[in-house]
């Protein structure tokens, strides 16, 4: 759960760190909104590598029941 | 000679049959063509073996097909060994049969050309049915065997690649008998799941009879009905399966299949780096532009020389006071000439030509008396002569 968490949030502040690169390099933004967006881009650039860099791949295994009835069935007759 | 001949019931005769066909045919090899082929809901395979000129019924019983690692169509050449039965209540008879093989490899071959061509002609393949792949997923779903080479591979590659993702691995029979079910059920399983981005198909190399259940038509059709895209993995870059051309993308390995379903942690890194320079570039130009801005103003002429304009207006007054002070000399000087005429004109008069003819002026408190009733009696009077005057004390 968690783990679905990090990477949509991963995605999520990629996504805003794009659209803060495309806001500023549009230089449609005056100065003092360009200041504070370039700081939430620098901070969002920085949690992004640390969650890739922290990340550990989660792994789980399905049960699976059917299967093996089938395979039981097989070595029963 | 004739007259004591046996009359059988047809039971007996059955019987009989039964008893001889059976110990004679009692285990046999047969080639022929598969027509009919039915599987039962119970699990046993009903079918026809044939060839030009004659046909013969086949049953193969669940337990036995269970051991045979393709499911039979019609039309594939196939070798069975069993043993001929009899069954009374219909009077016919059939081959029982205990195991399969296809009569060669090139019947593998075919049947996979012929499976191939009927889906291709259902749609099953069409690449305006291709769903892209999620390009940052979540949870990945590995349907693969369990203790092979390509889950470790895969993991790794994960690993390696995106650890930010879940893999949700289902346990699969990937080869032989009941392979394809058991693929079929986990795509099953994991479509119930709600959050799963991307499903892998994958297997290890192996020869076409190892790959087999990646041929079946229930596997393509598992697939094409999956809600979830499929990546397939299957064998090596040679290898080419029906699930290959159903899937939505195809990787030559189940590596690759892992790396065309992440993301690269490197590349993610780069872009993000790349992403933060882009951002500082636009920053400093921006700064620059506006210093820009600032430098101009400040460069301008004014900025530069901030008494010019007051210089200016000094030259302009001194240019109006010159005009203005030139105009009032020549009325000076014109007013200057009109007193010179009547000075000349007065001087004619000149009281002292007057004087010098003999008259003289009496003067009171420094006034001329010019009328009678102006001399006042009591006030001493001067009396000017031209050539002076006398003071009369008129006590």
């Amino acid at each position: 759960m968690s783990k679905t968490k990090s990477t949509k949030s991963f995605e999520e502040k990629l996504k805003r760190l794009e659209q803060i690169s495309e806001m500023l390099e549009s230089g449609e933004v005056q100065l003092e909104e360009s200041i504070s967006l370039f700081e939430e881009g620098i901070k969002l650039s920085k949690e992004c590598l640390t969650i890739l860099e922290n990340a550990e791949l989660k792994i789980t295994q399905l049960k699976k029941e059917v299967s093996n009835k089938s395979t039981d069935e097989g070595e029963d007759e | 000679m004739n007259e004591e001949k046996q009359i059988f019931t047809v039971s007996e005769l059955t019987q009989s049959i039964k008893f001889v066909l059976e110990s004679a045919f009692d285990n046999i090899s047969v080639e022929g063509e598969i027509s009919n082929f039915k599987s039962h809901v119970s699990g046993h395979w009903y079918f026809n073996l044939k060839d030009e000129n004659a046909v013969i019924n086949c049953t193969m019983w669940r337990g036995f097909n269970n051991y045979v690692f393709f499911t039979p169509q019609d039309g594939m050449k196939i070798i069975v060994s069993g043993r001929l039965t009899v069954y009374p209540p219909r009077g016919s008879y059939q081959i029982d049969v205990r195991s399969m093989k296809p009569a060669g490899e090139g019947e593998l071959q075919a049947a996979f050309e012929r499976l191939k061509q009927k889906l291709k002609s259902e749609g099953l393949f069409d690449v305006e049915r291709k769903r892209a792949i999620p390009f940052f997923p979540s949870k990945i779903g590995v349907i693969t065997a369990i203790d092979g080479a390509a889950i470790r591979d895969m993991i790794s590659v994960a690993e390696r690649r995106f650890p930010l993702v879940e893999l949700i691995i289902a346990p699969t029979k990937v080869q032989g008998s009941g392979a394809a079910e058991d693929i079929v059920d986990s795509l099953t399983k994991l479509n119930k799941m709600k959050d799963i981005d991307v499903i892998i198909l994958a297997r290890g190399g192996g020869s076409i009879e190892d790959l087999w259940a990646f041929n079946e038509e229930i596997v393509a059709r598992a697939i094409y009905k999956s809600r979830i895209p499929v990546i397939t993995g299957i064998g090596h870059e040679i290898d080419f399966t029906i699930a290959d051309f159903v899937s939505d993308l195809r990787a030559p390995t189940p590596s690759v299949a892992m790396e065309l379903a992440t993301p690269d942690k490197q590349e993610l890194k780069n872009a993000i780096e790349f992403l933060d320079q882009k951002m500082e570039e636009s920053l400093i130009e921006k700064i620059q532009e506006y210093r820009q801005r600032i430098d101009d103003v400040i460069d301008s002429y004014m900025f530069r020389y901030p008494l010019e304009k007051v210089r200016n207006f000094y030259q302009k007054i001194d240019n109006l006071f010159y005009k203005i002070s030139q105009q009032i000399d020549r009325k000076i000087l014109l007013s200057e000439r009109e007193i010179q005429k009547y000075f000349s004109i007065i001087s004619s008069y000149d009281i002292e030509k007057t004087l010098k003819k003999g008259f003289t002026l009496i003067k009171q408190d420094d006034k001329f008396v010019t009328r009678k009733q102006m001399y006042l009696s009591s006030k001493p009077v001067t009396i000017k002569f031209y050539d002076g005057e006398i003071n009369l004390d008129n006590k």
